[in-house]
């Protein structure tokens, strides 16, 4: 009993020591204030205390961080990390289950935190990503509509209960489209089925959702007014926090009409939402801004969806989007590229998007959407010092990337990649 | 929505007229960083330097604070083809992308928009011994037989790994049905390199019948002549060395069976494609003298690339490999500088060997190094004027010229489409509007 | 069929010696006072055409009765060569889905082969190709499209078996007989490709190996032809393998090849250099765009009818590329730019719904700038020259056979009515309207 009191006080003693430092000789980015050049930063018991104080108090760790630059950790607001080791082999998936109606799964549950995808990702200054249940890889039914709860994890910790931030983020779903134009991997060309099949499929689709959340609804009802002899049903139960505001429903809709489906789909179900992988929202943007709902952009990298359409179309989607006066965050929506999501948003900033902005898109911004922006996502006092530390600019391919903290812990920036890049660098010639 | 310039047949600028591009920062590649002009005279570079000549007549333009790089070299990619892979048999060298080119591919447009200007367009890697490639300046708008560039080498598409050996697999390498009646040849690495030795050694005999005949001809006899094979003769022409050899590899077993096998039959590896492990077989490569042309930070899509580490460049470059780095992809074609910046982050790399990566280096490999690949005198005129220094995650090409053509340029582009998009609409309307005539006069 | 069935057939055929018997024993048939349009000629505004014994034995303003003549009194009628489709599958039992339609044109090849028992493995194996196939040999006199094609004014076709690689061999075929022999005109005009690719999994299954195979498969033919004549000449040489599928590929009159869009009408000339045919291309949807080239190619072109429409049951906010709109808008100008541009043409009903809605599809051309004679010509004439069959079909000369289209009205006038086609000098009237066989046609 003696022994395990020493072992706190000095773990109390020591505590300091893993999650408190001072940080001087920097120029700090708060992304919600402008920098600050050549000045310290005070972080204790994994906050920040403290921005251009002299010295560093008595004990507290000192860090030359001369000519650095001090940003927030960025948050990568859809990956499958976690969830999905290689994207082809089927056995190291966990995303998609099977069936279409899953509010109750979690993908907390099956986060590996031994994933090679973590320290690979951290290594480029992320600190934080949203976890899907759904998409990725080979998963299993992947055709899903609602998803499952998608999980906001810290890069850190032995466990995956170490590393939540919020189990319950958001649910995802799948909007159903009415599209009719499908790609045939046997042509390699797009093919038109019939229009009048999918409206069909379409409408028995949100026939089938609005049951499923009228009798979630129904059922909460019940449950609330302690009705005798109600059956525990555990897919309506966990659509009570959805119901309850307590989590928005992040809906993944590309297209125009699917995305004013979706807007109307929600203002009936009076629930909160969150527009995923939007592409070529059209007129939708001016309601998306006007209902301020926030939305996750994919990467800005990729293809134009059409061959006439402009080469810069995704480029500058973003930028537009933000002349409307939406609010946005930026994610991968897979693993493979999920490092370089800062430098997803230089290219949108590069086709005008305001830098300010792009920044704010994987910093503050991603943490306001996923109901963090108090704690997280800016380097402001009382904030949890999740700080990066880099030579330059972060959006920058060839900065590198110094330190990363998350919760004022100092993470390894090894990766299985720098494990290998060590041993045959060093192979003899 | 916005539309882009597919349909402006020509807002191509004659060659004829010289053109001399002032107060640039050029990047030369291999030369250093000239601030100064470039002067351009029939589709080649006529002088590089603080000042140069400016003929009368000539078009000037003025690149203030923005830089010169010359054409990126794309040595890995798939665009502009209507076929990709003929892959029901593990020997298809007989199949050729010049045949099925597209020109009017959207993405040979955005790849110039992204500055590139010279892509390898490969047979796809479904079997060891592929197709023949194509190597293509990216002239847009201009027909199949404008984009064939006469000083490109022939070459062959080799493929190791997971890829030749699916079709060996009863299911695909899928969970699901499996078809055994599609099954072909190999299903293992080992199988794979069975093929090669297989393949060659009918090559040879192919050679030796040729050889038997001219002889048996010329004493006379009456002899039948062989049948001219055009899946053995592209193997011959390897043997000859008149063919180079493109390999699509990820493990550095099988790019070190690779190396051996072809020391045994007695060919050169030109490159190693889209190379994930180069890096640990660097000395075995660069003793063997093939390039390798990596994925910048691609890994852990297959089991074959969970070793794959963005350092692989950096590796191969500081171990004597020839080193470059492609895209495979119709998505990455648009940006190669920043793929190559990231061997700065990842392994050090100089700016000007980075820049080097998807420049001259894969034109040394490709063996157009003499034409293309670095701003120099007597060069063919392939450049582009970005806006900021190319290597950064901001740099946006804003004119692209090949051959002293101008091919792309950002401010027509934004013009251009207010025009389509009213053609589009115009179109869309008179569609619409269409109903069958009635009278028809004679 | 059995084997004793086909072989009464074949000796029953062999009674008749000539197409033109179809007509013997019946009376010499007269038509005056018409306007005779010859295509080959001057129009006479009133003239007369005189059938005897299946043939066009007088043309002229005036000619005199021979004894026994059916006379056909003329006046307001206009008679025109019988119409020939240029390329169909008329007389077969199996129409081919419109393959035509589709943004890449691979051919117009029917419903791909099922796989071969054994799969191929390379160009040896001959996949999908079957050049003994002949359509001469496989066309019926009970096709229900036939009298739907004489309703609408064609008296001929040229019908190909549209399957495979090499596909096989087509017929110059009249459009009514008592028995299928004596509707052939000429029995191999020539042999079909399309660029389909072996969906049964074996070579080749893209576009490029189908091309390396035609490319492979025409060396190897040249090289046993040359084999076995060098076996004629030397019998203690090794004896060649017989190889059916090379029989008669290079012997071939000409050799017809898919090129639909621009690109690969300029792939297609360049591919066919090489090739040791006659190259003919059909589809040209968007030939359009190059008149000039297929002209200094000189080779002569089929434009197929099917011009590309909007799907049916489309959805409204589908994204259409601006280039399939063009597509749509411009193909039906193609015949224009070709006439031109000089290129010898004629038109393909592959596809197509309708003999009805062929003659419709070219009135499309004609409002599109094809000139209406032009059309008559590419329908007759050039139709008859680009199969080497014009000293007996596409005009109204005399020793021709006899095969006319009367109308009242001028042809692709939309009031104009077919009143009645000669063929082979035996006249039928039309058949009342019939719907199409929409199962035949399907999708």
């Amino acid at each position: 009993m003696r022994f395990l009191s020493i072992l706190l006080v000095s773990a109390a003693l020591f505590a300091s020591d893993k999650d408190s430092f001072f940080l001087k000789g920097v120029t700090v980015f708060p992304v919600s204030s402008p920098k600050i050049d050549n000045t310290t930063l005070l972080v204790v018991d994994g906050k920040i205390a403290d921005i251009g104080a002299k010295s560093a108090p008595k004990g507290v760790r000192v860090i030359d961080g001369k000519g650095l630059q001090v940003y927030p950790g960025i948050i990568n607001s859809a990956t499958n990390i976690g969830l999905s080791e290689i994207s082809s082999i089927r056995e190291t998936n966990d995303t998609g289950e099977l069936g279409d109606f899953n509010p109750q799964l979690r993908a907390i549950v099956a986060i590996n935190p031994e994933t090679e995808h973590i320290p690979v990702v951290r290594a480029n200054g992320i600190s934080t990503v949203l976890t899907l249940p759904g998409g990725g890889g080979f998963g299993g039914g992947g055709t899903g509509i609602i998803m499952g709860q998608a999980a906001l994890i810290h890069l850190d910790g032995y466990t995956y209960e170490e590393m939540e931030i919020n189990r319950t983020a958001a649910y995802q779903m799948r909007f159903p489209t009415m599209q009719s134009r499908t790609f045939d991997f046997d042509t390699f060309q797009f093919s038109r089925g019939s229009f009048a099949e999918s409206k069909r499929r379409f409408d028995t689709q949100m026939q089938e959702i609005k049951r499923f959340f009228s009798e979630a609804r129904t059922y909460m009802q019940a449950k609330t007014a302690k009705t005798p002899g109600l059956k525990t049903n555990v897919r309506f139960d966990a659509m009570i926090p959805l119901f309850e505001g307590k989590a928005p429903l992040m809906i993944t809709a590309s297209k125009e009409r699917e995305i004013l489906a979706a807007i109307k789909f929600a203002e009936e179900e009076k629930v909160k939402i969150i527009l995923a992988d939007v592409r070529e929202p059209g007129k939708a943007t001016e309601e998306i801004a006007k209902k301020k709902i926030p939305c996750i952009l994919g990467p800005v990298t990729q293809l134009p969806p059409e061959a006439d359409m402009s080469y810069d179309f995704n480029y500058s989607l973003p930028s537009q989007l933000h002349k409307a006066g939406v609010k946005f965050a930026f994610g991968s929506f897979q693993n493979q590229f999920a490092r370089n999501i800062a430098f997803e948003a230089a290219s949108a900033s590069s086709y005008g998007l305001p830098y300010d902005e792009a920044l704010k898109a994987i910093t503050l911004s991603a943490a306001e959407i996923w109901g963090i922006g108090d704690k997280y996502g800016s380097i402001e006092k009382g904030k949890y010092a999740d700080i990066l530390v880099t030579n330059g600019d972060p959006l920058e391919v060839k900065t590198d990337i110094k330190m990363l903290f998350i919760q004022g812990r100092q993470q390894s920036l090894e990766s299985k990649h720098t494990r290998l890049y060590d041993k045959y660098r060093q192979r003899p010639n | 929505m916005k539309f882009s310039l597919l349909l402006l047949p020509c807002l191509l600028l004659a060659a004829d007229p010289p053109l001399v591009v002032q107060n640039a920062n050029i990047l030369t590649v291999t030369k250093g960083t000239i601030k100064g002009s470039i002067l351009v005279e029939n589709g080649k570079i006529k002088e590089v330097g603080e000042k140069v000549m400016v003929p009368p007549g000539a078009k000037v333009i003025d690149a203030s604070g923005q830089f010169i790089l010359p054409g990126i070299i794309d040595s890995h990619s798939h665009i502009a083809a209507d076929s990709i892979n003929e892959g029901s048999i593990s020997v298809s060298s007989m199949v050729r992308i010049e045949d099925v080119l597209n020109p009017e591919d959207v993405a040979i447009y955005r790849a110039i928009a992204g500055g590139t200007t010279i892509a390898n367009v490969l047979h796809g890697s479904a079997n060891a011994i592929g197709g023949q490639n194509s190597l293509i300046k990216l002239r847009w708008g201009k027909k199949a037989e404008e984009m064939f560039w006469d000083k490109a080498q022939p070459s062959i598409k080799f493929a190791l790994g997971e890829n030749p050996k699916r079709q060996g697999n009863p299911t695909g390498g899928r969970v699901g049905a499996a078809n055994v009646n599609t099954l072909r040849y190999p299903a293992t690495r080992m199988g794979i390199e069975d093929v090669y030795v297989e393949a060659f050694t009918k090559a040879k005999e192919y050679r030796q019948s040729w050889k038997d005949y001219e002889a048996k001809k010329a004493k006379g006899e009456a002899v039948i002549p062989p049948r001219r094979d055009l899946q053995l003769e592209p193997l011959v022409e390897v043997l000859e060395g008149k063919r180079l050899v493109h390999v699509h590899a990820y493990r550095a077993d099988e790019i070190l069976m690779m190396i051996r096998i072809a020391e045994q039959i007695g060919f050169k590896i030109t490159s190693f494609e889209h190379i994930l492990e180069g890096y640990k077989v660097a000395k075995e490569m660069a003793k063997h003298g093939s390039a390798g042309a990596g994925f910048s930070d691609w890994w852990a899509f297959k089991i074959e690339a969970y070793d794959a580490i963005p350092y692989n460049m950096a590796i191969m470059a500081r171990k004597g490999v020839l080193a470059s780095v492609n895209s495979d992809s119709a998505d990455t074609i648009r940006r190669l500088n920043t793929e190559a910046a990231k061997t700065m982050k990842y392994g050090g790399l100089t700016e000007e060997e980075a820049l080097k990566l998807v420049t001259i280096n894969p034109a040394i490999h490709l063996q157009v190094d003499k034409y293309v690949g670095s701003i120099e005198v007597g060069k063919d005129a392939d450049f582009v004027i970005w806006d900021k220094h190319p290597l950064s995650s901001f740099a946006r090409a804003q004119q692209v010229y090949i051959d002293g053509v101008k091919y792309f340029d950002r401010d027509d582009d934004a013009s251009a489409r207010v025009k389509i998009e009213a053609q589009k609409k115009a179109l869309e309307d008179k569609l619409r509007r269409q109903t069958p005539a009635t009278r028809r006069p004679q | 069929m059995t084997i004793r069935r086909r072989h009464f057939l074949k000796s029953a055929a062999c009674a008749l010696t000539a197409s033109g018997l179809f007509a013997q024993g019946r009376p010499p048939i007269l038509i005056r006072n018409a306007k005779i349009v010859p295509v080959s000629g001057p129009i006479l505004a009133r003239g007369a055409v005189l059938v005897e014994d299946g043939f066009i034995t007088a043309v002229g303003e005036s000619i005199a009765a021979p004894a026994g003549a059916q006379i056909i009194e003329g006046e307001g009628l206009t008679v025109y060569p019988g119409l020939i489709d240029g390329l169909s599958t008329l007389g077969l039992d199996a129409a081919p889905t419109a393959g035509l339609a589709l943004p890449q044109g691979r051919g117009a090849g029917g419903p791909a082969p099922a796989p071969a028992a054994t799969i191929s493995r390379g160009p040896e194996d001959r996949p999908l190709t079957t050049p003994w196939i002949k359509a001469a040999d496989l066309v019926k006199t009970t096709d229900r499209r036939l009298p739907l094609a004489r309703a609408a004014g064609f008296t001929s076709a040229v019908t190909f078996p549209t399957s495979g690689i090499f596909a096989g061999q087509g017929a110059v075929i009249n459009l009514a007989a008592e028995r299928a022999g004596q509707m052939i005109v000429a029995p191999s005009v020539g042999i079909y490709t399309t660029l389909a690719t072996n969906r049964g999994g074996g070579f080749p299954n893209s576009l490029m190996g189908v091309i390396a195979y035609l490319r492979q498969t025409y060396i190897d033919a040249e090289h046993y032809k040359s084999a076995n004549e060098m076996f004629a000449k030397n019998p203690q040489l090794a004896r060649p393998a017989y190889e059916r599928a090379l029989e008669g590929i290079i012997e071939a009159p000409r050799t017809l090849f898919p090129a639909v869009r621009a690109y690969e009408i300029d792939r297609m000339i360049r591919l066919t250099k090489d090739f040791p045919t006659k190259p003919v291309l059909y589809g040209l949807h968007e030939g359009f765009r190059r008149g000039d080239e297929i002209a200094k190619a000189g080779v002569a072109a089929i434009v197929n009818l099917r011009w590309p429409e909007a799907p049916r049951d489309q959805d409204p906010e589908d994204h259409e590329d601006i280039k399939v709109l063009e597509l749509r808008d411009k193909a039906a100008s193609t015949p224009g730019v070709l006439a031109k541009a000089g290129v010898k043409f004629t038109f393909s009903s592959i596809g197509v719904d309708t003999p009805a809605a062929t003659i419709r599809a070219v009135k499309k051309a004609i409002d599109a700038g094809l000139p209406a004679a032009e059309a008559l010509r590419a329908m007759t004439l050039s139709a008859a020259e680009i199969y080497g069959i014009q000293s007996r079909l596409g005009s109204i000369e005399k020793g021709k056979i006899a095969n006319l289209t009367i109308t009242k009205g001028d042809l692709f006038q939309d009031s104009t009515r077919v009143q009645f086609v000669l063929i082979d000098g035996v006249k039928f009237d039309p058949a009342p309207e019939e719907t199409p066989q929409r199962p035949e046609f399907s999708r």
